[in-house]
């Protein structure tokens, strides 16, 4: 570091390197293990790759019924709703097939804040989800996002490439702004199946321009999206007092705080607010989500995440 | 209402100086810590409801800046020093004279009257009006103050503190005509007496002091009168006999009962006589010691109660004296040969006496270190390097011219006040014939005959030597048979060797002491009894001081140390009974008013007590997030 860096107005965006060396240790490949066996036992009697799809089509059971648009082959018209109520409906049969799993980590700049401690846990989730989707024979990705999709692991399947998902992992730095409604577009454009996949969204959700956008570009394009809000509570609580300049790691956006114990409370109602908005919008589009605390071990989230259901069918 | 502090143009260039620096000070924009944070939008939030309260938060800014400058003119107004333009006018300028006499030590209140009369000043400093100025003076054999006319009250209470008892009388006339001079042409002047009362009549040598339009006011201190003290001490070795000495010493009682007491006497420490007495109240008692003998040299007489305590004036219980220094004077007579003369220098076993012939004088002088030498009826051809006494001196070696003869020549006229001769009686002394002797300018006569026109008996110094001449031969005359004979030429011994009848066993407190100093040195140094030093100028060949303390005194100059004593000695100090009035030029002293503790009309205060509640409201609101 040089002496510039110290200047109080060197206000440069920090770049929080991987430093992952010690993240997918033995200990944590160890976890791995474990969370895979559990998975297994809980969801015994399924068959493999059986994850289906809400695509209507050739399958035998039962979905749904829409309304009849012209065009659509008679002979899924129900007619005996016909009979009854005087409509016409289509009926929709899910069609079975293997789907992929598609881990988008959110790698923006305030990933990387207070020392990058929520990117290295949002590794070490998306490296336990990955392991788990891999070990049950599902297609995993992993992609990484910030205002774009700024680096992509192709789907591969097998136990074995767990490592491969590690290499990538590595090699993740935080930085950039977050866009994900612009980022998670050019994800499903760049889908090799559209519309077909669980989309395990790992992020802190501080998207300036609102984090349904992302969600909902998901939900619009027919994927699963499965949200592991990563929460750190020190955001809650900003060691701040007296007259400061605030700046956005992210954007640089400055403003003028006069920072007071009333100030402070008044901000953690804020934050609290913000995180039950998220909890409440996943609530209500039925979106899966999961806040993924820093305070919870990663192992006990992953297990968190099996009993939310979602992930493992 | 007026400034008695900096002018009212000083004062606005202050607060415009430092309002205009308090108002850059809020104007200027205060550097911000910058900080960043991980999701700025959850602060626009927060600060979009602070921004609603924008003009609030502007008003609460604005009532910082008026309070700060409300503070700074608060205290700049406070630099003015505002009064009441009355009050400022009407101020007092008060004298306060402490007594500081020995009556003052008296412990009829505790701790002592001096420390009660400290307590009754400090009341009336703290009393001051804003506009009031006090000088306090210590008064005592003289008058001290101790420190300039002043109103601010915590210089004069550390003044106060240097206040100090002493064993000397107070000199009451001096210090009022102190007071009155520094009053003189004062519109409220007042002079305020802390005291016992017992200071004698306002008159001295010039008259009665006047006071003129000065307001004289009375604090009595004290309350009781036990006390019984040695009011008299004085000691004396005999002419004759010189290894024997008297003493004689007076008790009073000045306490209103009947006092038992012992009375020690003490010489160099160690007890000479103990003796119990009962004093009658008012009694004067004199007691006398003869024929005692010793080589004492100090003298101490000491009084206590028989049941151990003292008194409530211990400063007069205690009398200390001196004996004067006893040693053997070196006479050389010439002489053929006088019986009368030998006897008479036989009656004192003190003097080592050596009879020379005429013939032998030269030698005999040559060897020096004379006391005196005794010229009977012989005179030198030049004067001797020693005192001297001629007996019928004749031709031009003499000290006096020797004029014509006298026939039945007599002392028709004596000189009673000298040494030589005093208490002699030679008015019926016969004499067949003798000379006129012409003295010089500077000379005494001590006896003339024919009425006082022929000098007979001279006394002078030559070459810083004394000489006592008799003109006329002692052997044709019935004088030697006389007992004067032997006592005049004793005396003119003593006189030359300085121990005569005058010697005084002690000196009194609060008198100017001029203490004889045997060389021509400019300066001396006093040892106080306290063992600390003083220097001291010699004037006319003696060292002068005023002397307050009583005690034992050594008085050093060059290898010579003359010791002396001092005592109070005074009735007046015994007397410690408290007056309950004070009367000056006709008029009464009132009783002390005006004073009153806590009263102050110095705003200056109060505007710096204002800033300081100003001060704490703040504090207290910023801590409690009211401003903030």
């Amino acid at each position: 570091m040089g002496l510039i860096d110290v200047l109080p107005w060197r206000r440069e965006k920090k770049v929080v390197s991987a430093a992952a060396d010690d993240l997918f240790d033995d200990e944590f490949q160890r976890k791995l293990e474990y969370l895979s066996l559990v998975s297994r036992r809980v969801f015994a009697g399924r068959l493999r790759a059986e994850r289906r799809t809400k695509k209507s089509g050739s399958g035998v059971e039962f979905a749904d019924h829409r309304a009849y648009q012209p065009g659509d082959d008679f002979r899924y018209l129900d007619w005996n709703v016909y009979q009854r109520f005087g409509r016409l409906l289509v009926r929709l049969y899910e069609e079975e097939e293997d789907l992929a799993i598609y881990v988008v980590l959110d790698t923006s700049a305030s990933m990387g804040f207070a020392g990058g401690a929520k990117l290295r846990y949002a590794k070490k989730v998306a490296a336990a989800l990955a392991y788990v989707g891999l070990a049950n024979l599902d297609r995993v990705s992993v992609v990484t996002t910030s205002d774009r999709v700024t680096d992509r692991m192709p789907e591969t399947r097998g136990k074995a490439r767990i490592f491969k998902v590690f290499r990538f992992l590595r090699e993740v730095e935080a930085e950039g702004t977050t866009d994900l409604g612009d980022a998670l577009k050019t994800f499903v454009a760049q889908a090799q199946r559209k519309g077909r996949g669980l989309v395990v969204l790992v992020s802190d959700l501080y998207d300036p321009s609102g984090f349904e956008k992302g969600i909902n570009v998901l939900r619009y394009n027919k994927f699963d999206p499965f949200v592991v809000h990563v929460v750190d509570p020190g955001d809650a609580k900003p060691r701040l007092h007296g007259d400061v300049l605030v700046y956005d790691c992210e954007t640089g956006d400055e403003r003028e705080v006069t920072v007071t114990a009333k100030v402070l409370d008044r901000f953690a109602d804020e934050y609290a607010r913000y995180l039950s908005d998220v909890e409440r919008f996943c609530a209500t589009h039925q979106v899966p989500y999961v806040a993924a605390s820093l305070e919870v071990p990663f192992d006990e989230l992953i297990l968190r995440v099996f009993r939310r259901g979602g992930f493992l069918r | 209402m007026i400034l008695a502090g900096l002018p009212l143009a000083q004062l606005a260039a202050i607060f415009g100086a430092v309002g205009f620096g308090v108002m850059v000070l809020y104007v200027l924009k205060l550097r911000r810590r910058v900080v960043a944070v991980p999701f700025s939008p959850l602060w626009e939030r927060i600060l979009r409801d602070k921004e609603a309260t924008t003009l609030f938060s502007r008003l609460k800014r604005l009532l910082s800046l008026i309070l700060q400058l409300a503070l700074l003119a608060l205290l700049v107004l406070a630099l003015g020093d505002p009064r009441a333009a009355e009050t400022f006018i009407k101020g007092r300028t008060v004298v306060v004279l402490v007594d500081a006499s020995a009556s003052m030590q008296a412990t009829d209140v505790a701790p002592s009257r001096l420390a009660v009369a400290r307590d009754e000043v400090k009341k009336i400093v703290r009393g001051l009006g804003g506009a009031d100025r006090m000088l306090i003076a210590q008064m005592d054999a003289m008058v001290t103050p101790l420190g300039p006319i002043s109103g601010d009250v915590s210089a004069l209470e550390r003044e106060l503190d240097a206040v100090r008892a002493t064993d000397a009388r107070a000199d009451f006339p001096r210090a009022l005509r102190f007071a009155t001079d520094v009053l003189r042409g004062v519109d409220r002047g007042e002079i305020v007496v802390v005291s016992d009362g017992a200071l004698g009549p306002a008159s001295d040598a010039y008259g009665p002091v006047r006071l003129g339009s000065a307001k004289l006011t009375y604090v009595r201190v004290g309350k009781e009168a036990k006390n019984v003290g040695v009011t008299q001490f004085s000691v004396r070795r005999y002419p004759l006999d010189k290894s024997h000495y008297e003493v004689m010493l007076e008790l009073t009682n000045t306490g209103p009962g009947v006092e038992d007491i012992e009375l020690q006497l003490l010489g160099d420490g160690a007890l000479v006589d103990l003796t119990r007495l009962r004093l009658q109240p008012g009694e004067r008692l004199p007691r006398f010691y003869p024929q005692l003998s010793g080589a004492s040299r100090t003298l101490e007489a000491k009084i206590a109660r028989v049941d151990g305590t003292h008194d409530q004036l211990p400063a007069d219980d205690r009398a200390y004296a001196l004996l004067p220094a006893r040693r053997r004077a070196r006479v050389l007579v010439v002489t053929e040969g006088d019986t009368y003369l030998e006897a008479a220098l036989l009656l004192d076993e003190y003097l080592d006496v050596t009879d020379v012939a005429p013939k032998a004088y030269p030698q005999a002088i040559a060897r020096g270190d004379w006391d005196a030498v005794i010229f009977d009826r012989v005179t030198p051809s030049e004067l001797p390097k020693a005192h001297a006494l001629y007996l019928d001196p004749r031709g031009p070696g003499a000290p006096v011219k020797v004029e014509g003869e006298l026939k039945n020549p007599g002392f028709d006229k004596v000189d009673r006040k000298h040494p030589a001769v005093r208490f002699l009686g030679l008015e019926t002394v016969n004499i067949a014939s003798g000379h006129k002797l012409a003295p010089e300018a500077g000379d005494k006569v001590l006896g003339a005959s024919d009425g006082g026109s022929s000098p007979i008996l001279v006394a002078g110094v030559r070459g810083g030597y004394k000489f006592v001449a008799l003109g006329f031969d002692v052997t044709g005359s019935d004088f030697p048979l006389r007992v004067a004979w032997p006592l005049f030429v004793l005396d003119c011994i003593n006189w030359f060797t300085d121990e005569d009848a005058e010697y005084l066993s002690s000196f009194r407190t609060g008198d100017v002491w001029r203490i004889p100093v045997g060389t021509g040195a400019a300066q001396a140094t006093m040892r106080r009894p306290d063992g600390s030093t003083v220097p001291l100028p010699v004037h006319e060949g003696r060292a002068v001081m005023l002397g307050v303390d009583a005690g034992f005194y050594q008085l050093m100059v060059g290898d010579q140390t003359t010791s002396f004593a001092a005592n109070l000695l005074d009735a007046g100090e015994s007397a410690i009974a408290p007056q309950d009035r004070l009367v000056v030029d006709g008029r009464e002293a009132g009783e002390l008013g005006g004073f009153h503790v806590g009263v102050r009309r110095e705003i200056w205060i109060y505007l710096l007590l204002a800033a300081a509640l100003l001060t704490a409201i703040e504090w207290a609101t910023y801590h409690r997030r009211v401003t903030v």
